[in-house]
């Protein structure tokens, strides 16, 4: 498709394509857990300094 | 729609609304926004991309570089997020010193990361582009040299992030290496104007009227239009990341408080 200089775009497209897919999994990843970490701690009656009683 | 109620639930203080952007000092609030608006922004950002990469892999072939133009459609957006990541982080270190901005250390922490990955991809695709057009993978010219520079500050950082574990001295040294640090910044932009380079000097944000055809001016802005909503999507994700790793330090030492006092 690129002729002669496929094998410099190619590779491009492939490494920004994998950096940028590594960055979103990495960043829902960290959401994830650090969501479920919240939620196991609140379960354990944990509470942050200002939070409230809930209704 | 299980992940969103749980985060809602995590969220349970967000019924209050907001009148003006200090009100997203509170990080409560602040995850409110994000959650309302990170929907459209993944759009955006999805369509954006896919128009962006259509439009560049139609585009002609340029008639000195041939098809090696196309890597011109991811390295320069790489190449002008590596600089505008780091001028947000420059404006949210001015919000921690300046106006003591309880989310500025948080956009900064966040922003690190993505700028750190933008310089890194513009590293590697000027190499890729450079090699098949300049003969060279890399020369220690004055573009290049300070973009290294700039890679080099992000990890330093991100290493500083992680190296002092008290919030507020951490966040104080990372706003001021940071500001010192934006000093680079003008060095990357003008480095091609007052030196040598084999890089080439600006040929779209330039004072007069950009030097490239249409034909490979719109697939760039629509890709660099891609890129910068990809990086402000990412760094809403990563600003809550943040607050929930504030949050789950805060707990557990709450925990931990609790545990001592019986």
């Amino acid at each position: 498709m690129f002729g002669q200089y496929a094998g410099f775009i190619v590779p491009a497209y492939v490494i920004s394509a994998a950096v940028i897919a590594g960055l979103v999994v990495w960043t829902v990843l960290v959401y994830r857990n650090r969501r479920t970490e919240i939620l196991e701690l609140e379960k354990r009656g944990v509470k942050r300094r200002n939070q409230k009683e809930p209704k | 729609m299980q992940q969103m109620k749980a985060t809602a639930e995590i969220m349970s203080e967000t019924s209050i609304k907001p009148a003006s952007v200090w009100d997203y000092a509170n990080p409560t609030r602040f995850l409110g926004l994000v959650e309302r608006v990170l929907p459209a922004f993944v759009m955006l950002t999805i369509v954006c991309m896919a128009i962006g990469l259509w439009m560049a892999l139609n585009a002609p072939e340029d008639y000195q570089q041939g098809a090696t133009v196309q890597i011109m459609f991811i390295h320069v957006p790489a190449a002008w997020l590596a600089m505008m990541v780091y001028t947000v982080m420059s404006i949210s270190a001015l919000g921690t010193l300046v106006w003591r901005h309880p989310l500025a250390d948080v956009s900064l922490r966040a922003a690190a990361p993505l700028g750190a990955a933008f310089t890194f991809l513009a590293l590697v695709t000027g190499s890729l582009w450079g090699k098949p057009m300049w003969g060279t993978w890399w020369v220690w010219d004055a573009r290049l040299t300070s973009v290294l520079v700039l890679f080099i500050i992000y990890l330093g950082l991100i290493a500083l992030s992680k190296a002092i574990e008290e919030p507020s001295v951490a966040a104080r040294a990372l706003a001021i290496v940071t500001l010192v640090g934006f000093i680079n910044i003008p060095i990357i932009k003008f480095s091609v104007d007052w030196w040598n380079t084999l890089h080439q000097p600006a040929s779209v944000s330039r004072f007069d009227r950009p030097a490239m055809d249409v034909a490979f001016l719109y697939p760039l802005l629509v890709m660099a239009i891609a890129y910068t909503l990809l990086f402000f999507t990412l760094h809403l994700m990563g600003m809550r990341n943040e607050i929930f790793r504030r949050r789950i330090r805060s707990m557990k030492m709450q925990s931990a408080r609790q545990a001592e006092g019986g």
